[in-house]
């Protein structure tokens, strides 16, 4: 019993009481409101809050050659990424990194600005890493906090092709890219996208169909697995591309032109397929997915000869004597020569106060028609073209696919140039140039700008009689016939005969071109195109045929000297490469010995 | 006392019931939480409460075994031992900047939760020792001294929150003890003064309420005419002195009552632990099912946010429930400090009922926004030791002045 009894009042004793029901009641009333009335909202929230989005990557489609050898496909390869929100130092790390990889940590830097995304989320810094690399960094974990190594798939090239100027390379879109793909919606941040070559102008089939995968995310967004109530759509790995080239004959090719610039196209001319497709110099189609060194860099981009040039589409050059065909087919068509009617070739031809010279200087002598062509004559043609309006003679070039596009299944290509009225007036003024310019593009000379691909082309035409396809890479893509130039069968006949004998005769310009194996006849013109910058550029056009195989090709090399001295032998010996059987066995033994 | 039988099973332990059930859901809610962190078991809030509950009902049963006239004999030297313990994290090196903690050796504990009911005892004795009657104004004096010392210390450490608690008692034990209704208001006016004076409409209204207030319960005009002019002064005065503040100083007063100004983002939790309860619904996502609470988007989930982790899993019928199972346990206090013998013993029930009433309020209140975030925990649901143990021992408290009641 303590000093005083309660006398609690029975009055404030129920005020109370209320009150703590009140503050329950409005504690209720409150929790009501949000879990009863307004759930649909916050069960809505919830789950934006914790669902995260995420992509799936398939790989890529593969790229086979005629023969299904592997020209391209996926590996996996190594890559180091830092997670911002674990790294106190970044400079500190990537020194140690540097030490240990004996890579610049300039390439850390650039990596890390370029695809950082997130203070959460891991930035790549460097990838290509072998698995001793690896393992380097793994045994030095402990110093460098927030460094991470994952494996990626990558672009692969299996082969010892180089080929990068028609694969061309992905790339992985970034903000500044994406401004130049085609369907930037379909894209994400890092993914891969064909950005040059087959590699861009077949990306909606090689490209893989993303997957989607719902990812629960905490607060800090860092996944914490996967997000059970929505089911995850599988990725579809990109369809394979089986192309026309052939990696035997790409690879002998690039070896036969390796230390000289220049380009090689060969293909089928019935249907437009192209077999091999050589720059020279090149460079490895990895250059930009690998992990290319700056120094390196700089060496490619500013190398004089211009290796990343693909000389095939995007090379202008003089077409020289190749075009003699063009003037030879509008004579015999338009019924403007005598086929027997001779020009004396003194080696020098005056129009007006000017003097035109032959190649031969020494002369010709009597040429008739068909010599013409076999000895490739320019006084003729100095001659001939004085009865051919320069509108005529451009349209027919036209006709021939000069001037325009070939339609190639590449991202780009140059369309040259046909010098018509309008141009010449253009370039030198309405009283600039007289009608002596005719007699320089007689000879493919003068203000006649080429690409090797269309020449290509041109010289189909001339082995399928007016009847050959585009050109292109895919083995499967219907492409369409190519216009033709309204010449009759004859003409075809005749011009085909003339370019074999370029070949075969005693005085033939491209004899050196004939690798003399049974059963295989070779026809084909030289060509050489004198321009400013020193030995005029050779080139040999043609096409071989033995038994039912058919290749028709362009060569050219670049400040070589005569066509009929440097492209023909070219020709011969990849021709021998593909008609000698023994060569060829010789070759697949020396693969498999290797492989 | 026709009137409390109706109901009315006198036998204290009938509150161990609601407990019990509290318990079982904070420890499904605890066990939830503690599968997604990822931490070695005995690490989890869930193993470590499952200690303190230990600790706790040993505690408990010691507090409930005490006789009671040892509270009434030792409560000024309780008093003094709670005020030194409260100062001592003051002097301790705190890494977090925070004086609340005084460690042995890992071991926490935090004194200011046993200090606030420790204070109502002491309060309790002086209240109860005077046959004083509480008709004077000034005889207010002592009592709110003897919460407010301490409260203030509390302030100080600094945790608002905690002191906010300990000072919620007053007005209902002086309520309690008979103190006249007006003086009552005498007291809280002066802060409604502060407060609306920041907004017109509002004091203008307050105003008006003061002035009718006054005008039915003062008798002496001069004195009403003090206490009118004082309160309107103190208002007038509030917006002056507040603007004479630096800024930086402003926004660390604006700070300290509302932590939604802090840019670390007390906004943010309240939208979560809102979205976190909403999205719970009538049933809740299931157990162990709580996205917001697994996925980390809600803040100190253990503790303070504990209420959101059950009304996102269990949903609104279970938080109904821990609802209906306090305003249970306050009743029952409330009750027993109807019907105890002792007035000390029914002031100190009052106070235990006051403070489980206002740290449920608060904590409840905040996890849906209803006012601003204030670090405190719900009673035998979150995850604290000294709390837990300290709740115990209030409820110790309680069975054993229960059990002495008059007929």
């Amino acid at each position: 019993m303590l000093k005083t009894i309660n006398d609690a009042d029975l009055r404030r004793y129920f005020s109370l009481i209320i009150l703590a029901f009140l503050v329950f009641g409005l504690l209720g009333v409150k929790f009501f409101q949000l879990q009863v009335a307004q759930h649909k909202k916050y069960k809505e929230k919830a789950n934006i809050n914790s669902i995260r989005i995420e992509r799936l990557s398939a790989p890529r489609g593969s790229i086979f050659d005629r023969n299904g050898k592997t020209i391209v496909d996926n590996a996996p390869t190594y890559v180091l990424n830092v997670i911002p929100n674990q790294i106190d130092n970044l400079n500190s790390t990537f020194t140690i990194i540097s030490n240990l990889l004996n890579i610049d940590t300039s390439v850390f830097n650039t990596n890390y600005r370029k695809n950082y995304r997130g203070y959460f989320s891991p930035v790549r810094i460097v990838k290509d890493l072998s698995l001793e690399q690896i393992l380097l960094v793994e045994e030095h974990r402990l110093d460098i906090p927030g460094i991470e190594y994952d494996q990626i798939q990558e672009r692969n090239y299996p082969g010892d092709i180089n080929g990068a100027h028609f694969l061309g390379y992905v790339k992985e879109v970034d903000s500044r890219s994406i401004q130049n793909v085609d369907n930037p919606e379909q894209y994400r941040h890092g993914d891969l996208v064909g950005w040059q070559g087959l590699e861009r102008v077949y990306e909606d089939k090689l490209k893989d169909k993303k997957g989607i995968e719902y990812k629960a995310v905490d607060a800090y967004g860092r996944t914490m697995g996967a997000f059970i109530q929505r089911d995850k759509i599988h990725p579809e790995p990109g369809e394979e591309l089986r192309i026309a080239i052939d990696v035997d004959l790409q690879q002998y090719i690039e070896n036969l032109l390796s230390g000289r610039r220049g380009c090689v196209i060969v293909g089928d001319p019935n249907t437009g397929e192209i077999i091999s497709y050589v720059n020279s110099p090149t460079y490895p189609p990895d250059l930009f997915t690998g992990t290319t060194q700056p120094d390196t860099w700089n060496k490619i981009l500013n190398d004089p000869d211009k290796p990343l040039l693909d000389r095939n589409a995007k090379g202008l050059y003089p077409p020289a004597s190749t075009f003699k065909m063009i003037i030879l087919a509008y004579l015999l068509e338009n019924k403007l020569i005598n086929p027997n009617r001779q020009i004396y070739c003194s080696g020098e031809y005056r129009y007006g106060n000017r003097t035109f010279g032959c190649w031969e200087e020494t002369g010709h002598g009597g040429v008739n028609f068909d010599r013409s062509l076999i000895e490739s004559c320019d006084v003729y043609f100095y001659q001939v073209i004085q009865d051919i309006p320069l509108k005529e003679w451009s349209k027919i070039c036209s006709q021939f696919g000069f001037g325009s596009k070939t339609g190639i299944d590449l991202p780009s290509e140059s369309r040259g140039v046909v010098p018509d009225k309008e141009y010449l007036d253009k370039l030198y003024g309405k009283r600039g140039w007289t009608s002596g310019v005719k007699l320089n593009l007689s000879i493919g000379q003068g203000e006649t700008l080429v690409t090797p691909l269309q020449l290509f082309t041109y010289i189909n035409l001339f082995y399928t009689h007016g009847k050959t396809y585009q050109p292109h890479f895919s083995l499967k893509t219907e492409t369409n016939e190519v216009a033709l130039p309204n010449i009759s069968e004859s003409t075809w006949r005749r011009l085909n005969r003339l370019l074999y004998r370029v070949v075969s005769d005693r005085k033939g310009t491209g004899k050196l071109a004939d690798p003399k194996i049974d059963g295989l006849k070779v026809a084909g013109k030289t060509g050489t195109a004198e321009n400013p910058h020193g030995e005029p550029h050779a080139w040999f056009i043609g096409f071989a045929e033995k038994d039912d195989q058919v290749r028709s090709f362009v060569v050219l090399l670049e400040n070589a000297g005569h066509g009929g001295e440097e492209a023909a032998p070219i020709t011969r010996q990849f021709l021998r490469f593909i008609y000698d059987s023994k060569l060829k066995e010789q070759a697949d033994e020396v693969a498999d010995l290797e492989s | 006392m026709k009137l409390l039988t109706w109901s009315h099973n006198r036998n204290p332990f009938i509150i161990l019931i609601p407990i019990s059930i509290l318990l079982i859901i904070s420890f499904l809610a605890l066990y939830s939480i503690s599968v997604h962190q990822n931490i070695a078991f005995y690490k989890s809030a869930f193993f470590r409460q499952l200690v303190f509950l230990v600790i706790g009902i040993i505690a408990m049963i010691a507090m409930y075994s005490l006789p009671l006239r040892l509270y009434h004999k030792y409560s000024i030297l309780i008093y003094a031992v709670a005020v030194v313990s409260i100062l001592i994290p003051y002097f301790m090196n705190n890494p977090t900047g925070a004086n609340r903690w005084i460690y042995f050796g890992t071991v926490g504990v935090q004194p200011s939760e046993y200090a606030k009911w420790i204070s109502i005892i002491l309060l309790a004795r002086y209240l109860s020792d005077r046959k004083k009657r509480m008709d004077k104004l000034s005889s207010f004096f002592i009592p709110i001294a003897i919460i407010a010392f301490p409260a203030l210390i509390v302030f100080g450490q600094p945790d608002l929150g905690t002191a906010t608690i300990m000072m919620a008692p007053i007005i209902a034990i002086l309520y309690w003890v008979n103190a006249r209704q007006y003086h009552l208001f005498l007291i809280i006016a002066p802060i409604i003064s502060i407060i609306t004076a920041f907004h017109t409409i509002s004091f203008t209204i307050w105003a008006i309420v003061l002035t009718i207030v006054i005008i039915l319960s003062e008798k002496k005009l001069w004195n009403g005419v003090v206490v009118f002019f004082g309160n309107i002064f103190l208002g007038l005065l509030a917006p002056v002195l507040w603007n004479v503040l630096q800024p930086y100083q402003q926004k660390r007063i604006l700070t300290l009552f509302n932590p939604e100004l802090d840019p670390l983002g007390a906004a943010y939790q309240i939208i979560q632990s809102q979205t976190a309860i909403g999205s719970g619904g009538l049933f809740g996502k299931g157990w162990m099912q709580g996205t917001q609470t697994h996925l980390k988007f809600l803040p100190v989930q253990e503790s303070d946010f504990i209420l959101s982790v059950i009304g996102e899993e269990f949903g609104f019928f279970t938080v109904l429930l821990v609802f209906i199972m306090y305003a249970f346990i306050i009743y029952k206090m409330l009750q027993f400090a109807y019907i105890t013998r002792e007035k000390f013993t029914s002031i100190i029930l009052v106070g235990v009922a006051t403070i489980f009433l206002a740290q449920i309020f608060v904590n409840s209140a905040m996890t849906v926004g209803l006012i601003p975030v204030k670090g405190l925990p719900l009673p035998f649901l979150s995850a604290g030791g000294s709390f837990l143990v300290s709740s115990f021992m209030m409820i110790g408290m309680v069975l054993n002045f229960a059990s002495h009641w008059s007929d």
